[in-house]
Protein backbone atom coordinates (compact mmCIF):
# COMPACT_ATOMS: atom_id res chain seq x y z
CA UNK A 1 0.00 0.00 0.00
CA UNK A 2 0.75 3.59 -0.92
CA UNK A 3 2.40 4.98 2.48
CA UNK A 4 1.85 8.45 1.83
CA UNK A 5 4.58 8.37 -0.84
CA UNK A 6 5.67 11.49 -3.05
CA UNK A 7 6.20 10.46 -6.91
CA UNK A 8 10.02 11.16 -6.46
CA UNK A 9 10.21 8.83 -3.45
CA UNK A 10 8.08 5.63 -5.66
CA UNK A 11 10.29 6.80 -8.70
CA UNK A 12 13.32 5.52 -6.40
CA UNK A 13 11.93 2.74 -4.96
CA UNK A 14 11.00 1.11 -7.87
CA UNK A 15 13.72 2.24 -9.45
CA UNK A 16 12.82 4.48 -12.77
CA UNK A 17 15.19 5.58 -14.86
CA UNK A 18 15.75 9.49 -14.95
CA UNK A 19 13.34 11.11 -17.39
CA UNK A 20 15.05 13.11 -20.46
CA UNK A 21 15.45 16.40 -18.15
CA UNK A 22 15.49 19.09 -21.48
CA UNK A 23 12.09 17.49 -22.74
CA UNK A 24 10.33 17.41 -19.62
CA UNK A 25 10.76 21.13 -19.22
CA UNK A 26 10.05 21.74 -23.71
CA UNK A 27 6.95 19.88 -22.66
CA UNK A 28 5.82 21.95 -19.61
CA UNK A 29 6.65 24.99 -21.32
CA UNK A 30 4.81 24.44 -24.27
CA UNK A 31 1.65 23.13 -22.11
CA UNK A 32 1.07 26.95 -21.00
CA UNK A 33 -0.67 28.80 -23.83
CA UNK A 34 1.41 31.99 -22.85
CA UNK A 35 4.62 30.29 -23.11
CA UNK A 36 7.47 32.14 -23.59
CA UNK A 37 9.30 32.53 -26.63
CA UNK A 38 13.05 33.44 -25.11
CA UNK A 39 12.30 30.32 -22.02
CA UNK A 40 11.77 27.83 -25.18
CA UNK A 41 14.99 29.41 -27.26
CA UNK A 42 17.44 28.85 -23.90
CA UNK A 43 15.88 25.21 -23.13
CA UNK A 44 16.61 24.23 -26.67
CA UNK A 45 20.20 25.80 -27.28
CA UNK A 46 21.29 23.62 -24.49
CA UNK A 47 20.73 20.36 -26.06
CA UNK A 48 22.37 20.36 -29.26
CA UNK A 49 20.18 17.51 -30.17
CA UNK A 50 17.21 18.95 -29.37
CA UNK A 51 18.50 22.15 -31.49
CA UNK A 52 19.72 20.29 -34.77
CA UNK A 53 16.37 19.04 -35.00
CA UNK A 54 14.64 21.93 -34.55
CA UNK A 55 16.77 23.89 -37.43
CA UNK A 56 16.01 20.73 -39.60
CA UNK A 57 12.11 20.75 -39.27
CA UNK A 58 12.27 24.45 -39.31
CA UNK A 59 14.12 23.81 -43.19
CA UNK A 60 12.20 21.51 -44.37
CA UNK A 61 13.72 21.62 -48.19
CA UNK A 62 17.21 21.63 -47.16
CA UNK A 63 19.60 18.80 -48.07
CA UNK A 64 22.20 19.62 -45.29
CA UNK A 65 23.15 22.17 -42.75
CA UNK A 66 24.99 24.31 -45.40
CA UNK A 67 21.79 24.73 -46.65
CA UNK A 68 19.59 26.31 -43.93
CA UNK A 69 18.19 29.67 -44.79
CA UNK A 70 17.00 29.69 -41.39
CA UNK A 71 20.23 29.64 -38.57
CA UNK A 72 18.81 30.35 -35.07
CA UNK A 73 16.55 28.66 -32.72
CA UNK A 74 14.75 31.77 -32.24
CA UNK A 75 14.09 32.43 -35.91
CA UNK A 76 13.13 28.66 -36.12
CA UNK A 77 10.64 29.34 -33.48
CA UNK A 78 8.87 32.30 -34.68
CA UNK A 79 8.35 30.06 -38.24
CA UNK A 80 7.19 26.82 -37.10
CA UNK A 81 5.08 27.52 -33.97
CA UNK A 82 4.49 25.85 -31.09
CA UNK A 83 3.34 22.75 -32.42
CA UNK A 84 6.57 21.74 -33.99
CA UNK A 85 8.12 22.33 -30.38
CA UNK A 86 5.66 20.07 -28.71
CA UNK A 87 6.36 17.19 -31.41
CA UNK A 88 10.06 17.88 -30.96
CA UNK A 89 9.63 17.50 -26.85
CA UNK A 90 7.06 14.35 -27.63
CA UNK A 91 9.91 12.65 -29.61
CA UNK A 92 12.85 12.53 -27.69
CA UNK A 93 10.98 10.22 -25.02
CA UNK A 94 9.71 8.46 -27.93
CA UNK A 95 13.19 7.32 -29.14
CA UNK A 96 14.87 7.24 -26.42
CA UNK A 97 12.29 4.19 -25.79
CA UNK A 98 13.00 3.42 -29.00
CA UNK A 99 16.95 2.89 -28.64
CA UNK A 100 16.44 1.55 -25.05
CA UNK A 101 13.83 -1.06 -26.51
CA UNK A 102 16.14 -2.38 -28.83
CA UNK A 103 19.29 -2.07 -26.20
CA UNK A 104 17.62 -4.09 -22.96
CA UNK A 105 15.75 -6.48 -25.23
CA UNK A 106 17.94 -7.01 -27.91
CA UNK A 107 21.13 -6.19 -27.23
CA UNK A 108 21.65 -4.22 -30.32
CA UNK A 109 22.79 -0.48 -30.63
CA UNK A 110 20.27 1.01 -32.53
CA UNK A 111 21.31 4.46 -34.57
CA UNK A 112 19.64 8.06 -35.36
CA UNK A 113 19.70 8.82 -38.78
CA UNK A 114 18.95 11.36 -41.01
CA UNK A 115 15.56 9.69 -42.47
CA UNK A 116 17.16 10.26 -46.32
CA UNK A 117 19.56 7.92 -45.12
CA UNK A 118 17.35 5.01 -45.25
CA UNK A 119 16.76 2.86 -48.22
CA UNK A 120 13.25 4.22 -49.09
CA UNK A 121 11.11 0.87 -48.82
CA UNK A 122 9.16 -0.18 -51.34
CA UNK A 123 5.72 -2.51 -52.05
CA UNK A 124 4.27 -4.54 -48.73
CA UNK A 125 5.68 -3.33 -45.64
CA UNK A 126 4.94 -3.39 -41.36
CA UNK A 127 2.23 -0.15 -40.98
CA UNK A 128 1.90 0.43 -37.25
CA UNK A 129 -0.37 3.23 -36.17
CA UNK A 130 -1.05 4.78 -32.44
CA UNK A 131 -3.61 8.10 -32.28
CA UNK A 132 -3.69 9.67 -29.05
CA UNK A 133 -6.25 12.54 -28.22
CA UNK A 134 -7.14 14.53 -24.81
CA UNK A 135 -5.47 18.12 -24.78
CA UNK A 136 -2.97 17.26 -27.83
CA UNK A 137 -4.55 15.00 -30.63
CA UNK A 138 -2.16 13.15 -32.87
CA UNK A 139 -0.49 9.94 -34.06
CA UNK A 140 2.99 7.83 -34.28
CA UNK A 141 3.46 5.65 -37.21
CA UNK A 142 6.20 3.28 -37.19
CA UNK A 143 7.11 1.97 -40.74
CA UNK A 144 9.11 -1.35 -41.49
CA UNK A 145 10.09 -3.70 -44.28
CA UNK A 146 8.83 -6.81 -43.44
CA UNK A 147 12.28 -8.50 -43.23
CA UNK A 148 13.07 -5.80 -40.17
CA UNK A 149 9.97 -7.00 -38.41
CA UNK A 150 10.54 -10.69 -38.85
CA UNK A 151 14.46 -9.74 -37.72
CA UNK A 152 13.17 -7.37 -34.76
CA UNK A 153 10.28 -10.50 -33.97
CA UNK A 154 13.05 -13.20 -33.85
CA UNK A 155 15.20 -11.36 -31.92
CA UNK A 156 12.91 -10.11 -29.36
CA UNK A 157 10.79 -13.62 -28.86
CA UNK A 158 14.77 -15.44 -28.74
CA UNK A 159 13.40 -17.46 -31.98
CA UNK A 160 15.33 -18.86 -35.54
CA UNK A 161 14.11 -16.11 -37.98
CA UNK A 162 13.25 -19.52 -40.06
CA UNK A 163 11.08 -20.69 -37.03
CA UNK A 164 9.00 -17.22 -37.35
CA UNK A 165 6.55 -18.21 -39.85
CA UNK A 166 3.35 -16.33 -37.99
CA UNK A 167 2.67 -12.99 -39.69
CA UNK A 168 0.40 -12.34 -36.21
CA UNK A 169 3.23 -13.04 -34.20
CA UNK A 170 5.23 -10.59 -36.20
CA UNK A 171 2.87 -7.74 -35.80
CA UNK A 172 2.14 -8.48 -32.10
CA UNK A 173 6.09 -8.00 -31.08
CA UNK A 174 5.83 -4.64 -34.04
CA UNK A 175 2.76 -3.48 -31.86
CA UNK A 176 4.62 -3.94 -28.71
CA UNK A 177 7.21 -1.95 -29.95
CA UNK A 178 5.31 0.95 -30.46
CA UNK A 179 3.28 0.59 -27.31
CA UNK A 180 6.67 0.73 -25.16
CA UNK A 181 7.34 3.54 -26.86
CA UNK A 182 4.24 5.63 -26.94
CA UNK A 183 3.43 4.52 -23.14
CA UNK A 184 6.95 6.26 -22.42
CA UNK A 185 6.15 9.48 -24.72
CA UNK A 186 2.39 9.61 -22.92
CA UNK A 187 4.03 9.79 -19.53
CA UNK A 188 5.48 12.39 -20.38
CA UNK A 189 3.02 14.65 -21.87
CA UNK A 190 0.56 13.69 -18.74
CA UNK A 191 3.26 14.92 -16.58
CA UNK A 192 3.20 18.43 -18.07
CA UNK A 193 -0.16 18.99 -17.98
CA UNK A 194 -1.45 17.69 -21.53
CA UNK A 195 -3.16 14.48 -20.27
CA UNK A 196 -4.03 12.50 -23.54
CA UNK A 197 -4.87 8.88 -24.15
CA UNK A 198 -3.71 6.24 -26.81
CA UNK A 199 -5.53 4.30 -28.87
CA UNK A 200 -4.36 0.36 -28.96
CA UNK A 201 -1.75 0.13 -31.53
CA UNK A 202 -3.17 -1.15 -34.84
CA UNK A 203 -0.53 -3.15 -36.94
CA UNK A 204 -0.86 -4.13 -40.47
CA UNK A 205 1.02 -5.43 -43.69
CA UNK A 206 0.18 -2.76 -46.52
CA UNK A 207 1.95 -1.28 -49.40
CA UNK A 208 -0.04 1.98 -49.53
CA UNK A 209 2.25 4.80 -48.28
CA UNK A 210 -0.30 7.58 -47.78
CA UNK A 211 0.44 9.74 -44.97
CA UNK A 212 -1.88 9.17 -41.96
CA UNK A 213 -0.88 12.09 -40.04
CA UNK A 214 -3.23 14.52 -38.28
CA UNK A 215 -4.19 17.45 -40.68
CA UNK A 216 -3.24 20.66 -39.40
CA UNK A 217 -0.36 19.02 -37.05
CA UNK A 218 3.14 19.42 -36.98
CA UNK A 219 5.22 16.49 -38.16
CA UNK A 220 8.75 15.41 -37.32
CA UNK A 221 10.22 12.59 -38.95
CA UNK A 222 12.95 10.47 -37.99
CA UNK A 223 15.01 7.23 -39.01
CA UNK A 224 17.60 4.64 -36.60
CA UNK A 225 19.04 1.74 -38.32
CA UNK A 226 20.95 -1.08 -36.96
CA UNK A 227 22.24 -3.79 -39.00
CA UNK A 228 19.61 -4.77 -42.08
CA UNK A 229 16.87 -2.98 -39.48
CA UNK A 230 15.84 -0.06 -40.44
CA UNK A 231 12.33 2.42 -38.94
CA UNK A 232 10.98 5.21 -39.90
CA UNK A 233 9.16 6.65 -37.54
CA UNK A 234 6.84 9.92 -37.91
CA UNK A 235 4.92 12.28 -34.94
CA UNK A 236 2.08 13.94 -35.77
CA UNK A 237 0.56 16.67 -33.38
CA UNK A 238 -1.63 19.30 -32.89
CA UNK A 239 -1.69 20.97 -29.67
CA UNK A 240 -5.27 22.62 -27.90
CA UNK A 241 -6.76 20.87 -30.59
CA UNK A 242 -9.68 21.04 -28.35
CA UNK A 243 -9.85 24.86 -27.15
CA UNK B 1 5.19 -27.14 -5.25
CA UNK B 2 6.21 -25.06 -7.82
CA UNK B 3 5.55 -21.12 -7.20
CA UNK B 4 2.27 -19.75 -9.04
CA UNK B 5 2.65 -16.60 -11.45
CA UNK B 6 -0.26 -14.86 -13.28
CA UNK B 7 0.83 -13.27 -16.33
CA UNK B 8 -1.51 -10.41 -17.26
CA UNK B 9 -1.06 -8.67 -20.64
CA UNK B 10 -3.31 -7.90 -24.02
CA UNK B 11 0.51 -8.40 -25.61
CA UNK B 12 0.88 -11.95 -26.69
CA UNK B 13 4.73 -11.28 -26.91
CA UNK B 14 5.12 -9.83 -23.24
CA UNK B 15 3.14 -12.88 -22.30
CA UNK B 16 5.83 -14.87 -24.06
CA UNK B 17 8.76 -13.02 -22.41
CA UNK B 18 7.48 -13.56 -19.21
CA UNK B 19 7.06 -17.58 -19.95
CA UNK B 20 10.52 -17.31 -20.79
CA UNK B 21 12.10 -15.36 -17.97
CA UNK B 22 10.52 -17.83 -15.29
CA UNK B 23 11.45 -21.37 -17.58
CA UNK B 24 14.47 -22.24 -15.61
CA UNK B 25 12.72 -21.09 -12.50
CA UNK B 26 10.16 -24.31 -10.55
CA UNK B 27 7.19 -21.66 -11.76
CA UNK B 28 3.91 -22.62 -13.18
CA UNK B 29 3.37 -19.58 -15.62
CA UNK B 30 -0.65 -18.88 -16.53
CA UNK B 31 -1.60 -16.28 -18.75
CA UNK B 32 -5.03 -13.70 -19.18
CA UNK B 33 -4.95 -10.93 -22.13
CA UNK B 34 -7.11 -8.62 -20.22
CA UNK B 35 -8.06 -7.25 -16.83
CA UNK B 36 -11.14 -9.12 -16.61
CA UNK B 37 -9.40 -12.54 -17.91
CA UNK B 38 -6.96 -11.64 -15.19
CA UNK B 39 -9.56 -11.19 -12.41
CA UNK B 40 -11.01 -14.78 -13.24
CA UNK B 41 -7.62 -16.59 -13.31
CA UNK B 42 -6.68 -15.21 -10.40
CA UNK B 43 -9.83 -16.51 -8.49
CA UNK B 44 -9.69 -19.70 -10.14
CA UNK B 45 -5.57 -20.18 -9.95
CA UNK B 46 -5.00 -18.59 -6.65
CA UNK B 47 -1.59 -17.34 -7.97
CA UNK B 48 1.40 -16.31 -5.92
CA UNK B 49 2.34 -13.68 -7.58
CA UNK B 50 0.44 -11.53 -10.57
CA UNK B 51 2.47 -9.50 -13.56
CA UNK B 52 -0.18 -6.68 -14.26
CA UNK B 53 0.14 -4.93 -17.36
CA UNK B 54 -2.04 -1.02 -17.31
CA UNK B 55 -3.36 -0.28 -20.79
CA UNK B 56 -5.43 -3.47 -22.17
CA UNK B 57 -8.47 -3.62 -23.98
CA UNK B 58 -12.16 -4.89 -21.90
CA UNK B 59 -10.56 -3.84 -18.31
CA UNK B 60 -7.39 -2.22 -17.66
CA UNK B 61 -5.20 -2.86 -15.54
CA UNK B 62 -5.92 -0.47 -12.74
CA UNK B 63 -9.39 -0.78 -12.65
CA UNK B 64 -8.52 -5.03 -11.91
CA UNK B 65 -6.02 -4.10 -9.40
CA UNK B 66 -8.38 -1.81 -7.54
CA UNK B 67 -11.34 -5.31 -8.14
CA UNK B 68 -8.98 -7.44 -6.95
CA UNK B 69 -8.00 -5.56 -3.92
CA UNK B 70 -11.87 -5.01 -3.14
CA UNK B 71 -11.69 -9.02 -3.10
CA UNK B 72 -11.28 -10.05 0.58
CA UNK B 73 -9.98 -13.57 -1.20
CA UNK B 74 -7.38 -12.22 -3.79
CA UNK B 75 -6.27 -9.18 -2.28
CA UNK B 76 -3.10 -10.19 -0.08
CA UNK B 77 -1.99 -11.67 -3.68
CA UNK B 78 1.29 -9.58 -4.28
CA UNK B 79 1.19 -7.72 -7.36
CA UNK B 80 4.15 -6.47 -10.24
CA UNK B 81 3.38 -3.38 -12.60
CA UNK B 82 5.25 -4.13 -15.70
CA UNK B 83 3.89 -1.20 -18.06
CA UNK B 84 5.21 1.57 -20.77
CA UNK B 85 3.52 3.98 -18.58
CA UNK B 86 4.99 5.99 -15.61
CA UNK B 87 3.43 9.21 -15.43
CA UNK B 88 2.84 10.60 -11.64
CA UNK B 89 -0.76 10.42 -11.70
CA UNK B 90 -0.86 6.41 -12.84
CA UNK B 91 2.37 5.69 -10.42
CA UNK B 92 0.57 7.36 -7.61
CA UNK B 93 -2.77 6.21 -8.17
CA UNK B 94 -1.40 2.23 -8.56
CA UNK B 95 0.82 3.03 -5.61
CA UNK B 96 -2.24 4.07 -3.61
CA UNK B 97 -4.28 0.80 -4.34
CA UNK B 98 -1.39 -1.07 -3.38
CA UNK B 99 0.90 -3.04 -4.89
CA UNK B 100 4.69 -4.45 -4.17
CA UNK B 101 6.58 -3.15 -7.46
CA UNK B 102 6.60 -1.36 -10.83
CA UNK B 103 8.70 -2.42 -13.64
CA UNK B 104 8.79 -0.04 -16.72
CA UNK B 105 8.70 -1.58 -19.91
CA UNK B 106 11.44 -1.81 -21.85
CA UNK B 107 12.49 -4.31 -18.85
CA UNK B 108 15.52 -6.82 -19.15
CA UNK B 109 14.60 -10.49 -18.04
CA UNK B 110 16.73 -10.52 -15.29
CA UNK B 111 14.84 -6.77 -13.39
CA UNK B 112 11.65 -9.15 -13.83
CA UNK B 113 13.46 -11.88 -11.92
CA UNK B 114 14.80 -9.71 -9.42
CA UNK B 115 11.86 -7.45 -8.25
CA UNK B 116 9.92 -11.39 -8.41
CA UNK B 117 12.48 -12.77 -6.12
CA UNK B 118 12.20 -10.15 -3.43
CA UNK B 119 8.23 -11.43 -3.38
CA UNK B 120 8.64 -14.88 -4.33
CA UNK B 121 10.24 -18.03 -3.72
CA UNK B 122 12.42 -19.09 -7.33
CA UNK B 123 14.08 -22.16 -7.03
CA UNK B 124 15.81 -22.95 -10.02
CA UNK B 125 15.19 -26.17 -11.94
CA UNK B 126 17.75 -28.90 -11.72
CA UNK B 127 19.89 -28.81 -14.84
CA UNK B 128 18.30 -31.57 -17.11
Amino acid sequence: MNDGASYLELSRRYGFAPKPESASRLTQLVSRQDADLDEIAKVINKDPSLRARLLRVANPDSENEAEFAIETVEDALMRSGMGCVLVLAMSTPLALALTKTFQTMLSLKLDAVDPRELTPLRGEHLLCNIDFSGKVVGNVLLRMSCESGRLIAAGILGAGIEELDDANEIRDVAGELLNIMTGNFKSNLCDAGLECKLSPPMVRNTSDFTPVGTRGGSLERMAFRTGNIQISVEVTANPWSND
Amino acid sequence: MATKILSVDDSRTIRMIVGRTFRPYDCQVCEAGNGEEGLAAAAREKPDLIILDVTMPVMDGVTMLSKLKEDPELKAIPVIMLTAESGRENVLQIAKLGVRDYLVKPFKEEQLIEKAGRIVTLQKKPAA
